[in-house]
């Protein structure tokens, strides 16, 4: 069997990210497997701009952004197999991969994670009606329109606000549809607020926040689309039935990182997250299997999910030239209006990177860090939402003792 | 004096800004974290200005579309004029990256340029 | 004469495919009608995959004989037509006295039909045979069995083509009249066809065509039924059926069934509905499917397995007469010679197909003598799923075909071998969802997040289709308006 120092799964821009860096530390045996033709992930298809402020200080496509690292990646002189589909994960850390050259079957050192994340669709929501053609997922819809020249509709609605359904409402108005509504069940918007400033707002897009999609009508292709407010108790307010009629709906109702192969390899995964556990060198609960980018927890913004994977390759790096790393005992726990915190073990030793986000919005407030009922390190805030990653770091000398760690919002 | 609230789009903090302007002047600005907060509001409130991304037909690629973007922002009001002639667009391959599709479009001072590496498959 | 057939088949469903399949063992010229754009588009692509026992039939003795008769004969019928089918058993568990009952009383009547190996349970019996199973009394059914539904309409249908069925869609009969020189004229939508012989097969329709045949008016008596399908990581928890004790009219309400690909089915709710065909699904009903669900199976009735819902209607009818529900119908007329009606074929018609069937073909060897198609082969292959070969076996049919090296469905992990095969299919169906049920591509939790744009890829490429007309599932269905650019 082949063997190799690290193996990359999926080369998005966690993945090349994460290659590069080990690269530069030192690790020569990389290979890079990706299912798709070529490199660069979801970023392919992302063709608007506003990637690369914070890891470039400059704005760029998704294309371009990723390009940059693909480029680095080939002057390193990094291997990449494209077209390959790794269908398996071992606990001892096979790989197999389904290639047109065979199945490929290697033994890694070291595994890093970096699949990226999918979309929950209109089936895991139950959503009541019938089941014309015309619904989609805005990732699909954003597929079809920007890489295979499929137009999906022209009378378009929008089920929930994430940021994939507010670039697809911008795209396809510019491509010549007619998007009526955005429909979001929340009080407040699941994208960043510019996105709903230059996708919604410059086209005069219509945002109805606290409405919930109740029915869909039409067959055999979807004709209108009813939605009704919720109401404070959570329950639909009666008479307040708005109908929607389209020829298409585009679904943005949530990402799921996609650890199927996680889990084949038995990696125990966070229920908040839906991504690995992880410790403070991003290595999941089997030694030697390391996750970051969407595949962890879904980022806000790609830049972060490149750091983030820059991270782990440190991490990597120091289990390749010990054998192994310590044990990280102390657990971290999401507290009061806390989505989740990354990571969700750590040692107290070592400065950390701590990724979270709020369940809800709130405005001026601080992000406290506790042990043992200390305040370790508190951020302030002039406002947090939701749609956005709080991260900032904590230092080593701030942990007090091997007690738990919680993290919360004061008001 | 007019009182409004801006998102900021410059960034991905998108901060909220109250802003309070008389004649398109600026009278007093709140909210922004940095000084391109002022500018975008100086802008919005003067001449908006927007950047397009969007795609051009493209031959013996693997995909039939090439994504393209703008190089500089270009009036609102200009941005469905823009996309008529991204439209007319025809590529072969290959195409690369900062490669001028169209130059000076409907002569805004900006060019439309390709963003993806497409090599030539056949 | 152009279009002549010996026997026009009305209806692509199982039993419309079972019957082509089993006339086709003779020297005929057979062709079946369909209204939708594929096979087991109604009640057969439906419903709940269960290979039935018979012991849930009733006293309807057709139905029930059928039944036992399909049933025993599966495990061969699955080899011949390489559809995957495990004979897992069935549970059916009551909770209380009463249902402890209405059991004992299922039981009895089980024996009296000669349902094989049978046999009451307690509670403790229920968790050895399945111990995420509740319930304090069961009925244990060892013959009962699960297998795809589609897949084996599909196979039926292509190995009727494959011995010279002709499938023609889009076909909705509109009329049959019958000429004096004793041809069927069947006057569809698109079209006029001229046979000497017909068989109604029109599943929910087939109380129509009875009409337009001569036949009895039944009145339809349609029952809709909603299901949930769960994601496979609940699959892993379930391994036989489970149906709660029947109620008054002997229907058993929502039940639990492990699939042959590894998913669970909740469902049906039953509710008697009219003559509109809709399949929505309502919160009312998801909801109940949630609660009762979570009664048989609890703790794996979880929304964040919720993968697909759907609906099914089940094509009872009465008697014009007395108005009641009636058995199975296969009936043959003197003063209506060379047609077959069969109607009122509801559940368990996935496990009678065949046994019907065979039926049929006695009927039409009652009016006229039939020569042996010498040729017949009842051998059909379906496509090789990559996901289910070992790995030398994997790695053979990569060398064999490269295609089998890309992955085009992550989440069943259908390769574009796969895909390409079903795209040529021998019925020559083109939807998307026509390729979905001969692979498994969209049908795992991501619901073609990843690979339905690389299935349209496929249908434009090799069929040559314009991207308008590629449809999901029907006519009228499109995908698409255009072209971007």
């Amino acid at each position: 069997m082949n063997t190799r120092e690290v193996v990359i799964v999926g080369g998005g821009p966690a993945g090349l990210a994460a290659a590069a860096e080990l690269k530069a530390l030192g690790v020569d045996d990389i290979l890079i497997i990706e299912r798709e033709k070529n490199l660069g992930g979801i970023l392919r298809q992302c063709i608007h701009d506003g990637f690369g402020l914070t890891r470039f200080g400059e704005t760029l496509s998704g294309p371009e952004y990723s390009q940059r690292f693909i480029d680095q990646v080939k002057e390193m002189g990094i291997e990449a197999i494209t077209n390959a589909t790794v269908i398996d994960i071992s606990p001892d850390k096979v790989v197999t991969a389904d290639t047109t050259e065979g199945l490929l079957k290697i033994q890694a050192k070291a595994i890093v994670l970096t699949m990226g994340c999918r979309e929950r669709t209109r089936g895991a929501l139950a959503i009541p009606g019938t089941r014309p053609s015309g619904i989609y997922n805005a990732g699909v819809a954003q597929s079809y329109m920007n890489l295979f020249n499929k137009m999906v509709g022209k009378n378009i609605v929008i089920m929930g606000s994430g940021d994939i359904g507010l670039i697809m409402a911008r795209r396809l108005t510019l491509e010549g549809a007619h998007v009526s509504a955005v429909i979001e069940i929340l009080p407040y918007p699941s994208g960043l607020p510019r996105n709903i400033e230059q996708c919604l707002h410059d086209y005069d897009i219509p945002l109805y926040l606290g409405y919930s999609v109740i029915d869909i009508q039409g067959e055999p292709r979807i004709e209108r689309v009813i939605a009704a407010k919720v109401g404070e108790n959570g329950k639909l307010v009666e008479g307040s039935e708005i109908e929607f009629p389209c020829d298409t709906l585009i679904l943005s109702v949530g990402l799921i990182p996609e650890n199927e192969l996680s889990l084949s390899a038995g990696v125990v995964l966070d229920d908040r997250t839906k991504g690995a556990v992880v410790d403070e060198n991003y290595q999941t609960s089997v030694p030697g299997i390391f996750a970051a980018g969407n595949v962890l927890h879904v980022h806000d913004l790609v830049d972060f999910v490149s750091l983030e994977a820059e991270d782990l390759a440190k991490g990597v790096f120091q289990y390749l030239r010990d054998g192994k790393l310590e044990e990280n005992e102390i657990p971290v726990c999401a507290g009061e209006n806390i989505g989740h915190v990354i990571p969700q073990k750590i040692s107290g030793k070592k400065d950390i990177q701590m990724s979270l986000r709020v369940r809800k919005p709130v405005g001026r407030c601080k992000v406290v860090v506790k042990q043992a009922g200390r305040e370790l390190k508190t951020v302030s805030m002039p406002k947090a939402i939701p749609a956005e990653m709080i991260q900032f770091r904590v230092k080593a000398e701030a942990f007090v003792s091997s007690e738990p760690v919680e993290v919360m919002i004061n008001e | 004096m007019n009182r409004r609230t801006f998102s900021c789009i410059i960034c991905p903090n998108g901060c909220e800004i109250q802003v309070a302007h008389e004649n398109g002047q600026i009278i007093e600005i709140t909210g922004n974290k940095c000084p391109k907060g002022v500018d975008y509001v100086r802008q919005e409130l003067t001449d908006p200005r927007r950047t397009i991304a969007s795609s051009v037909r493209i031959a013996g690629a693997e995909l039939p579309l090439c994504s393209v973007r703008l190089t500089k922002p270009v009036p609102k009001k200009d941005l469905f004029a823009v996309m008529e002639e991204i439209n007319k667009v025809d590529l072969t391959a290959p195409a690369h990256i900062g490669d001028v599709v169209i130059k000076n479009v409907c002569g805004l001072d900006s060019d439309v340029i390709v963003t993806k590496e497409m090599e030539r498959i056949s | 004469m152009e279009n002549l057939y010996d026997v026009v088949v009305v209806g692509g469903g199982v039993v419309g495919s079972a019957v082509a399949r089993e006339l086709s063992r003779y020297q005929l010229k057979i062709c079946v009608l369909e209204k939708e754009l594929d096979v087991c588009n109604g009640v057969s692509g439906r419903n709940t995959g269960l290979l039935h026992s018979g012991i849930l039939s009733g006293d309807q003795p057709v139905r029930t004989e059928c039944c036992i008769e399909g049933n025993a004969e599966f495990d061969q019928v699955a080899k011949e037509l390489d559809v995957p089918f495990k004979r897992c058993g069935k549970l059916i568990v009551g909770f209380g006295e009463e249902e402890k009952q209405c059991l004992q009383q299922l039981y009895q009547h089980g024996l009296e039909c000669g349902i094989p190996g049978i046999r009451m349970i307690d509670a403790d019996e229920i968790k050895a045979i399945e111990p995420n199973a509740d319930g304090d009394t069961g009925i244990y059914v060892p013959t009962a069995g699960i297998l795809c539904p589609y897949t084996y309409t599909i196979a039926l249908a292509e190995n009727a083509a494959q011995n010279g069925v002709e499938y023609h869609f889009d076909q909705k009969v509109t009329a049959i009249s019958r000429t004096p020189g004793g041809e069927y004229e069947i006057q569809t939508e698109n079209g006029m066809w001229r046979s000497r012989w017909v068989v109604n097969c029109a599943g929910l329709f087939a109380y129509q065509i009875s009409v337009m045949l001569g036949f009895e008016a039944y009145v339809p008596k349609r029952v809709k039924g909603e299901y949930e399908i769960l994601d496979k990581k609940a699959g892993k928890f379930l391994s036989v059926p489970i149906y709660p004790a029947p109620g008054k009219a002997g229907d058993c309400d929502i039940h639990i069934t492990p699939t042959v690909d590894g998913n669970i089915l909740v469902g049906p709710t039953l509710e008697d509905v009219d003559e509109t065909i809709d399949y929505s699904a309502t919160q009312e009903k998801i909801d109940q499917l949630m609660e009762q669900g979570a009664r048989l199976f609890p703790r794996h009735v979880k929304r964040e397995y919720f993968i697909r819902n759907y609906a099914g209607i089940f094509p009872y009818v009465a008697d014009p007469g007395i108005q009641e529900r009636v058995d199975f119908q296969i009936q043959a007329r003197e003063d209506i010679p060379h047609a077959v009606n069969v109607v009122g074929i509801s559940t368990p018609g996935l496990t009678s197909a065949l046994p019907i069937a065979r039926r049929v073909v006695e009927k039409v060897k009652e009016q006229e003598e039939l020569r042996p198609n010498e040729a017949f082969n009842p051998v059909r292959k379906g496509i090789v799923r990559f996901a289910e070969q070992t790995d030398e076996e994997k790695m053979r049919l990569i060398e064999e075909d490269p295609d089998y090296g890309e992955i085009y469905c992550r989440c069943e992990c259908v390769t574009k071998a796969e895909i390409k095969q079903a795209v040529h299919n021998i019925l020559g169906v083109s939807t998307v969802s026509g390729i979905k049920y001969r692979t498994r591509a969209t049908m795992g939790r991501c619901q073609g997040g990843y690979c339905e744009t690389r299935l349209t890829a496929m249908i434009e490429k090799e069929l040559q289709q314009d991207v308008k007309d590629i449809l999901l599932n029907q006519k009228g269905a499109y995908m698409f308006v255009g072209k971007v650019k």
